[in-house]
């Protein structure tokens, strides 16, 4: 059993803070998408590592409302909506209900990620926001943030992957 | 079910670099000792994810021979020879063998961390040094690493423990 094919964009061993916290941010993206790649909606859907009711499924669903959470409503201050309905059903990000579906879900992500980017450039380090809790944060803590979170749950879906079909890789 | 008390340090939401990257990877290292306390020594050697032969007690031996490679041999390019594995037993770190004794591991572990803090204390982020296999390092990129490495382990200590007890937590 072997992962697909992998070229993830590796994070520069050298450079300066920005282009590190892209580079580890962007690493662990292409991370999730190359742990749910070759696999069918079903095995997507897979809850295999009990107790744990997580998913690969979920946690792309998970991943594109945190993007869109920390990045562009809570940083930037856009007006934009939870994805999945998570204010009124906290948690529903991470259910893979039978009418949601993958692959649709995962283009959904590339695009939260992409309208991330551009909403984020620009805009400095050092830069605050307050939050609908608030508390002020930096956009330094929020790349920081998210590479700890990615990166979490990546453990969650090495796990959950090689439960499916056997296939592992760092 | 047993969730341990929690009294990790949060991140600063605001902070330099330096304070930033120091205090999420802290985080991390508190989370790993959190996800492996109010167990006994059996509950630690546990591989109870059937696919998988990771357990607690593999992830903090490992993580204290990946902090001691990193900062110590690495960024302050101390002589400090692997603890757990060898050239000939690459997995002995992560893979225990049946006499290995967690109580005395999780010091070592612990005594690991504060060597590697002391290591790199006076370094700067932008310090660099040329690794075994030929690239230059910068410490930023070190730290980032660490963040990464520990958070996916984490990663996977989250579902080992759920597996071992139910306890869950971030």
């Amino acid at each position: 059993m072997s992962m697909p094919t992998d070229d993830r964009p590796r994070p520069p061993t050298v450079g300066d803070e920005r282009a590190q916290l892209e580079g580890f941010l962007d690493h662990h993206r292409q991370t999730l998408l190359w742990k749910c790649a070759g696999l069918t909606a079903e095995q997507l859907r897979q809850r295999p590592v009990p107790p744990s009711e997580l998913s690969l499924h979920g946690l792309v669903r998970h991943l594109a409302d945190v993007e869109r959470s920390w990045f562009r409503e809570r940083f930037i201050g856009e007006q934009v909506p939870d994805l999945f309905g998570v204010a009124e059903s906290p948690g529903a990000d991470f259910l893979s209900t039978a009418g949601a579906d993958p692959a649709a879900d995962i283009a959904l992500l590339r695009a939260e990620i992409q309208a991330v980017r551009e909403a984020v450039r620009g805009r400095g380090l050092d830069e605050t926001a307050s939050s609908p809790d608030g508390r002020t944060y930096s956009l330094r803590w929020v790349y920081l943030h998210m590479i700890e979170e990615y990166a979490r749950h990546n453990g969650h879906a090495d796990l959950i992957r090689e439960r499916i079909d056997g296939a592992t890789g760092v | 079910m047993t969730t341990p008390k929690d009294d990790r340090t949060e991140p600063p939401l605001v902070g330099d670099e330096r304070a930033l990257l120091e205090a999420f990877l802290d985080f991390h290292r508190q989370t790993l000792l959190w996800k492996s306390a109010e167990l006994t020594p059996d509950q630690l050697r546990l591989r109870p994810v059937p696919t998988t032969n990771l357990s607690l007690l593999g992830l903090v031996r490992h993580l204290a021979d990946v902090e001691r490679s990193w900062f110590r041999r690495g960024v302050a390019g101390e002589d400090a020879p692997p603890i757990f594995y060898t050239e000939q037993e690459l997995d002995l770190d992560i893979d225990p063998p049946p006499d290995a004794d967690p109580d005395a591991d999780v010091a070592v572990y612990r005594a690991e961390v504060a060597a590697c803090r002391a290591a790199v204390r006076d370094r700067g982020l932008d310090d660099t040094f040329v690794s075994r296999r030929g690239h230059t390092i910068s410490l930023r990129w070190v730290y980032l690493h660490m963040i990464e490495e520990y958070a996916r382990h984490n990663g996977h200590a989250d579902l080992i423990r759920e597996a071992i007890d139910g306890a869950t937590g971030e």
